[in-house]
C-alpha cells in the first residue's frame, strides 16, 4: 500500500514538473503516446484479455474522432460533452457488434471486424455533407470553463489525466470478477460456458470496452492532430494498433505503454528513412509474433510482474 | 443492358474466384486463413513488374520469372513462418499471416514507391462487339486463364495421386501420415500452389485495377467470395467468386458505383452472421 502511495506521489510530481522542464514538442509526443496507448488498451481488452481477434480498432478510433467534431459542427455541442457522448455511443455499438459476432470466432471474427472497419471508412469517405468526404474535416479546439486547450502543452493537462484514470479503471476491472470471467473465456469458451458464464454477455462487454476506449483515444488523437483524414482510419491502421498490442504484450497494460512510446519515437529515430517506416512497423509485428508472441511484457524481470499475469499464461 | 453487365462482371468474378481458391486451398489444407493473401497477389504482380523494370526482361520472361519466384516465396512463407508456428494459437497464426501481408505491402511501398505503376495488358483493351454485346479481349483472356487454372487444379486434385494425397492430408492429417503421406511436404506443396495462384491472379488483375501497394485490398473480395461459397469447398470458392462478381456489377450498375465495395463488405458480414458455413459449405461442428 505504501509503495502505491509513494509511486502515485512520484507520478504526480513528474506530471506537474514535466511541462516546466520539457519543450512543447516533447509534451505533444507524451500526449500522442498516451492517446495511442489508450486505443491499444481497447485492443488488448478484447484481443488479449477476452481472446477475441478484432480488427475494428481503427473504426472505433475514426468514429470517436469524427463524432464530437460532427456534433460540434452541426449543433454546436462543446467537445467536453461530445467526446464522452460519442464514446458511449461507440461503446454501445461495440456491444452490438460483439453480440452480433458472438456466433463466430477465430477467422470469421477477424473477417467480420475487417469488413466493419472497411465499411466505416467507406461511410466516412462517402458522407461528404457530414464528414467533408475524402478531404477530411477540421477538429474544433477543446474548450472547458472558458479555457481553450489547443497546443500539445495545453492538451497535456487533459490527455494525461484521462489516460491514467482509464488505465487504472481498466486495470481494476480486469482484476475483478469480470476480468477473471474474461480469462476463463480466453482459455476455453466451452469450459467457461459450462461453468455458467454468460459467454455472449462477456464477449459483448469486452467489445463495448474496446469501442469505448478506442473512441476516447480516437477523440484525443483527433484533438492532437486537429484534422481528421478518413485515410487514417482504415485496415492498415487497425493492423498498426494490433502491432503495438503484440509488441507490448497482449496481457500487459504496462507493456503497451512502452510499445506505444517505441512506435511514436521510431519515426523520429528513423528520420532519414521515412519511406521505410511502414516496413519497420510490419517487421516488428512479424518478428514479435514469431519469436516473442508474448511481447515486451515477457522480457521484464519477474519482480515487476502484475498479479494479473503471474499464473504465466500467454495470449491465446 | 443486363446481358452486358453480366458479361463484364465475368472478369471480376473470375479473378475473385482465383483469389478465393487460394484462400480455401490454404485454409482447407493447413487450417490457416492467410490474411496477407491479398497483399501476396499484389506482390506477385510486382514481381513481374520488377523483373521487367529493374532487370529489363521482356514481358513473357518476366511473367515466368515471377511464377518461379513465387514458388520460392511459398516455400519461404511455409518454412520460415507457418511451420515454426504450427503449434501456436490460432490468434498468433492469424496475426502472423496479417503481418506477412503487411511486410510485403510495406516492402513494395518502400522500394517501388507508393504510387501506381502502369502494367501491360496481355491482350488488346479495345472492345469488340459480339452479338450486340461489347466484349474486351483482355478481359476474355482473364476469364480464359482463370478457367484454365481452375481446370488444372481440378485435374490435379481429382485425377492425380499427388492431388489425392493433398486432399487426404487436408481431411485427416494423422490418417494420411499413417498411410505414408508426408504431411509436411503436402503443406509445403499447398503453400507453393497457393503462392503461384496468387501471382497468376496478380498478373491478371493488375492491368484492370491500379497496380499500387494498396491493391492488396482486393484480398477482402477474395475472402467474401470464399465465405460466400463456404470456406471449405474448392468448388464453392469458384461459385462464390463468380456470384460476387455478378452481385457487385449489378449493385454498381443499378444502385450506385460508390456503394460497390460496400456491397461486398456488407455481403461478407451478412454471410458470416447468418450462414458462416457459406452457401455451399457444410457447418463444421467444433468438438471439445
Amino acid at each position: 500500500m505504501t509503495v502505491r502511495i509513494v509511486l502515485g506521489a512520484a507520478g504526480l510530481v513528474l506530471f506537474l514538473a514535466a511541462p516546466h522542464v520539457l519543450p512543447e514538442f516533447r509534451l505533444f509526443q507524451i500526449c500522442l503516446i498516451a492517446a495511442t496507448a489508450l486505443v491499444v488498451l481497447g485492443q488488448i481488452v478484447v484481443t488479449g484479455f477476452a481472446g477475441q481477434i478484432s480488427l475494428a480498432q481503427s473504426a472505433f478510433v475514426g468514429l470517436g474522432g469524427y463524432g464530437p467534431a460532427i456534433l460540434a459542427a452541426a449543433w454546436g455541442l462543446p467537445l467536453w460533452l461530445g467526446i464522452p457522448a460519442t464514446a458511449a455511443v461507440v461503446g454501445a455499438g461495440g456491444f452490438v457488434l460483439g453480440q452480433m459476432t458472438l456466433r463466430v470466432s477465430g477467422h470469421y471474427l477477424a473477417l467480420a471486424t475487417l469488413a466493419f472497419t472497411a465499411i466505416v471508412q467507406l461511410a466516412l469517405v462517402h458522407s461528404d455533407l457530414l464528414t467533408g468526404g475524402a478531404a477530411g474535416m477540421a477538429v474544433p479546439a477543446f474548450q472547458i470553463f472558458g479555457i481553450i486547450l489547443s497546443k500539445g502543452g495545453e492538451l497535456y493537462y487533459l490527455v494525461l489525466p484521462v489516460t491514467v484514470v482509464l488505465f487504472l479503471a481498466t486495470g481494476n476491472v480486469m482484476r475483478s470478477r469480470f476480468g477473471r470471467g474474461l480469462a476463463a473465456l480466453r482459455q476455453s469458451e466451452t469450459a467457461a460456458e459450462a461453468m455458467g458464464l454468460n459467454v455472449r454477455r462477456y464477449k459483448a462487454a469486452a467489445f463495448a470496452a474496446s469501442g469505448f476506449l478506442g473512441a476516447i483515444g480516437g477523440a484525443l488523437l483527433a484533438l492532437l492532430s486537429t484534422y481528421l483524414d478518413p485515410s487514417q482510419f482504415g485496415i492498415t491502421q487497425s493492423i498498426y494498433y494490433l502491432a503495438i498490442a503484440v509488441v507490448g504484450g497482449m496481457l500487459s497494460p504496462l507493456g503497451i505503454i512502452v510499445a506505444s512510446a517505441i512506435f511514436v519515437f521510431i519515426p523520429e529515430w528513423l528520420q532519414a528513412f521515412q519511406s521505410y517506416l511502414g516496413l519497420v512497423f510490419a517487421l516488428l509485428l512479424l518478428g514479435f509474433i514469431v519469436l516473442r508472441p508474448e511481447g515486451l511484457a515477457s522480457l521484464r524481470p519477474s519482480a515487476l510482474r502484475l498479479n494479473l499475469t503471474r499464473s504465466g499464461e500467454g495470449p491465446r | 443492358m443486363l446481358a452486358q453487365v453480366l458479361v463484364s462482371s465475368a472478369t471480376a468474378g473470375a479473378v475473385y474466384a482465383l483469389i478465393a481458391l487460394g484462400f480455401v486451398l490454404i485454409h482447407k489444407g493447413t487450417g490457416v486463413v492467410h490474411f496477407g493473401y491479398g497483399d501476396q497477389v499484389t506482390f506477385g504482380a510486382y514481381l513481374a513488374l520488377m523483373a521487367q523494370v529493374l532487370i529489363g526482361l521482356p514481358f513473357w520472361a518476366s511473367v515466368i520469372a515471377a511464377l518461379l519466384l513465387s514458388v520460392l516465396m511459398g516455400a519461404v512463407i511455409y518454412g520460415g513462418f507457418m511451420w515454426p508456428l504450427r503449434n501456436a494459437s490460432l490468434l498468433s497464426r492469424i496475426i502472423a499471416s496479417l503481418a506477412l501481408g503487411t511486410v510485403m505491402r510495406e516492402f513494395l511501398r518502400a522500394y517501388m514507391g507508393p504510387n501506381a505503376w502502369p502494367f501491360p495488358f496481355l491482350l488488346s483493351q479495345t472492345s469488340v462487339p459480339v452479338g450486340g454485346i461489347l466484349v474486351v479481349p483482355a478481359n476474355l483472356a482473364i476469364v480464359g486463364v482463370s478457367v484454365l487454372v481452375l481446370g488444372l487444379l481440378f485435374l490435379l486434385f481429382e485425377k492425380t495421386v499427388y492431388g489425392k494425397a493433398i486432399m487426404a492430408a487436408c481431411d485427416n492429417q494423422v490418417g494420411a501420415s499413417i498411410v505414408g503421406i508426408r504431411v509436411s511436404q503436402v503443406f509445403l506443396m499447398i503453400w507453393v500452389i497457393a503462392s503461384v495462384l496468387a501471382t497468376v491472379a496478380g498478373i491478371l488483375v493488375a492491368p484492370v485495377l491500379t497496380l499500387s501497394p494498396d491493391m492488396g485490398l482486393i484480398g477482402i473480395k477474395g475472402f467474401t467470395a470464399a465465405v460466400l461459397g463456404g470456406f471449405n469447398s474448392l468448388a464453392g470458392a469458384v461459385c462464390g467468386g463468380i456470384l460476387l462478381g455478378v452481385l457487385e456489377a449489378l449493385g454498381g450498375t443499378y444502385v450506385s458505383t460508390a456503394l460497390k465495395d460496400m456491397i461486398s463488405y456488407g455481403i461478407l458480414i451478412a454471410i458470416i452472421l447468418a450462414r458462416p458455413q457459406g452457401l455451399l459449405g457444410v457447418l463444421a461442428i467444433k468438438k471439445v
